[in-house]
C-alpha cells in the first residue's frame, strides 16, 4: 500500500476545527447542566411520589435511554412543530433533546445515588430531632454526591460524543466541521482521526475534572495527600492486584 | 405511676401486614428509672423503642414523654415531630454514625443543626461528651476508622449531647464483638449511676441484673412479666420468662 498520509490539509484548515470545537463545548455544557436539573428534578419527583402518578416520568425515562440518539434529536427538531405548532430553532431543539437525552439518564444515577444512602444514617438525623429538608442537606446529599460522581462523569463523557450527532441538522460543531473539511479534500481518515483524539481531549479532561470533583469530595483524604498524589495511586492500583492502603 | 412520670405508654398497637407485634403495652418508666427490656428475637422489643420516638408509627394507643403527647398518631407536622424527637435519645443496634463526619462532627452537628448551637460552642460541647466516653482522643478519625464498640461509644455521645429528657438504647452490644462489648456496657453504667432515664432493650442479662432498677419481659408482643431485677432473675413466675432465662444463659 502506498497510502501517504497528508495531515497537512488538516492542519490548513485547523480554524474550522476550531470553531467546531467552540460550539461542540457550548452545545455540550449547555446539555449538562439542563440534563444535571431534569435529572435531578425527575429523580427526586420519583422518590417522593406514588408510583402511579410516577408513570410518565417512568416513560419518559425509558423512552429517552430506550432509542436511538440521533431519532431523539431528528424527532424533537422536525416533528415537534408538525404535533405542536412549536418551531424551535436548531440549537435549542438540539439543546433539548440532548438534556432530555442526558437527563433520563442522570436521573437513574441520582435515584440509585439518593437510595444508596444508608437509611439508619436517616434515621439517626430524625431520631437527633433534624427536620426531613435538613436530613437531606446534612446526611443524603454529601453522601450521595460523592458516590454519585463516577456515574455522573460516564454520561457527562456520552453527552460529549452525543453533540457529534447534531451535524445532521447541520450544526457547525466539531463533527459537522470535519466533514465540510473531508467533503472539500476528500481526506476522511486524516480528518476523522485528528477529531476522534480532539474528542478523546474533551473526554479525558471531563473525566479528570470529575476525579478531581470525586477527590474534593472524599470525606477521609488518606493521608492527606494531593489530588496528583491520590491520581498516581489510582492508576498506579488499576493496573495492580495488590490492595493498595488499609483495606 | 403519676402523669409526671417520664415515659407513659397505654395500649400500644402495632402491625406489619398480618402480623401483629405490639398487642397492647402499658408502661410507665419514673424520671431516674433504669429499665432493661428483655425477649426474644422478634418479640416486639426493637418496635417498641422505636415506637417511642416515632422511627415507626403505632396504629394506636398514647405515648407521653414528661405528659406531651408524642407523635405522628396526633396528625403532628414534620417540625414538631423533630422536636419532639430531639427530647428522645436513641442508640442503635448498628451504631449508624455518618460515614462522611469525624466522632467529633458525629457527635457535634445535631447541636449545630437542630439546637442552634454556633460551630465553636458545639465543638466544645462535643468534645466534652467524647471524653465522657474516653474517646477525646479520636475526635478527628472517621467511623471507618474506629472499632464496633468505639462507634458505638461515639453514637451515645451523640445522643447525650442532646440532653434528651429519655435514653432509648435498642440493643446497643449485639452488632459487636464479645471482647467489645464491655467498653459499651461500661459507659452505660456509669450514664444509669449519674441518674440518667434509660430503657435499654439487651440480651445481657448480667448487665440488667445489676445496672436495671426494673426489667420488662416481653413475649409475642405482650409483657409476660416485669419486676425489680433481683425478684426477676430469682423467681420468675410465668413458664415463658423461666424457659426464656434458661434458654439465655444456656
Amino acid at each position: 500500500m502506498n497510502f501517504e498520509f497528508r495531515f497537512d490539509i488538516v492542519w490548513n484548515n485547523f480554524p474550522l476545527l476550531l470553531e467546531g470545537i467552540q460550539t461542540t463545548i457550548v452545545l455540550s455544557l449547555l446539555t449538562m447542566a439542563l440534563g444535571t436539573i431534569i435529572g435531578l428534578f425527575v429523580a427526586i419527583i420519583r422518590l417522593r411520589v406514588r408510583r402511579a402518578y410516577a408513570v410518565p416520568l417512568i416513560i419518559y425515562v425509558e423512552v429517552f435511554r430506550g432509542t436511538p440518539g440521533l431519532i431523539q434529536i431528528v424527532w424533537i427538531y422536525y416533528c415537534l412543530p408538525i404535533v405542536t405548532g412549536l418551531q424551535l430553532d436548531a440549537i435549542t431543539s438540539l439543546v433539548i433533546a440532548m438534556a432530555l437525552n442526558v437527563g433520563s439518564y442522570l436521573s437513574e444515577v441520582f435515584r440509585a445515588g439518593i437510595q444508596g444512602v444508608d437509611k439508619g444514617h436517616i434515621e439517626a438525623a430524625a431520631a437527633l430531632g433534624f427536620k426531613p429538608g435538613q436530613i437531606t442537606r446534612r446526611v443524603v446529599v454529601p453522601q450521595a454526591a460523592y458516590r454519585m460522581i463516577p456515574a455522573i462523569g460516564n454520561v457527562f463523557v456520552s453527552a460529549i460524543k452525543l453533540s457529534s450527532l447534531c451535524s445532521v441538522l447541520g450544526m457547525s460543531e466539531l463533527m459537522y466541521q470535519g466533514q465540510i473539511i473531508i467533503a472539500n479534500f476528500f481526506r476522511p481518515i486524516e480528518v476523522f482521526t485528528v477529531v476522534a483524539v480532539i474528542y478523546l481531549i474533551m473526554a479525558y479532561s471531563t473525566s479528570l475534572f470529575m476525579m478531581y470533583l470525586e477527590w474534593k469530595l472524599a470525606w477521609v483524604k488518606r493521608d492527606n495527600k494531593s489530588f496528583w498524589q491520590s491520581f498516581k495511586n489510582i492508576s498506579r492500583s488499576a493496573f495492580s492486584l495488590k490492595p493498595q492502603g488499609d483495606i | 405511676m403519676s402523669s409526671n412520670a417520664a415515659v407513659k405508654i397505654t395500649d400500644l398497637h402495632k402491625s406489619f401486614g398480618e402480623l401483629e407485634v405490639l398487642k397492647g403495652i402499658d408502661m410507665s418508666v419514673a424520671a431516674g428509672e433504669v429499665i432493661c427490656i428483655l425477649g426474644a428475637s422478634g418479640s416486639g422489643k426493637s418496635t417498641l423503642l422505636r415506637c417511642i420516638n416515632q422511627l415507626t408509627v403505632q396504629e394506636s394507643g398514647e405515648i407521653y414523654i414528661h405528659g406531651d403527647a408524642i407523635g405522628a398518631s396526633k396528625k403532628v407536622n414534620q417540625a414538631t415531630l423533630a422536636k419532639q424527637r430531639s427530647r428522645i435519645g436513641y442508640v442503635f443496634q448498628q451504631f449508624n454514625l455518618w460515614p462522611h463526619r469525624t466522632a467529633l462532627g458525629n457527635v457535634a452537628d445535631a447541636l449545630m443543626v437542630v439546637k442552634k448551637i454556633p460551630k465553636k460552642e458545639a465543638g466544645k460541647i462535643a468534645l466534652d461528651r467524647l471524653t465522657e466516653v474516653g474517646l477525646a482522643d479520636w475526635q478527628d478519625e472517621y467511623p471507618s476508622t474506629l472499632s464496633g464498640g468505639q462507634q458505638q461509644r461515639v453514637a451515645i455521645a451523640r445522643m447525650l449531647a442532646m440532653e434528651p429528657e429519655v435514653m432509648l438504647f435498642d440493643e446497643p452490644t449485639s452488632a459487636l464483638d464479645p471482647e467489645r462489648v464491655g467498653e459499651v456496657i461500661d459507659v452505660m453504667r456509669a450514664l444509669a449511676a449519674k441518674g440518667h432515664t434509660m430503657i435499654i432493650a439487651t440480651h445481657e442479662l448480667n448487665f440488667a441484673r445489676d445496672t436495671a432498677d426494673r426489667v420488662i419481659f416481653i413475649d409475642q408482643g405482650v409483657i409476660v412479666e416485669q419486676g425489680v431485677a433481683k425478684e426477676f432473675f430469682e423467681s420468675p413466675k410465668s413458664e415463658r420468662l423461666r424457659s426464656f432465662l434458661k434458654r439465655m444463659s444456656g
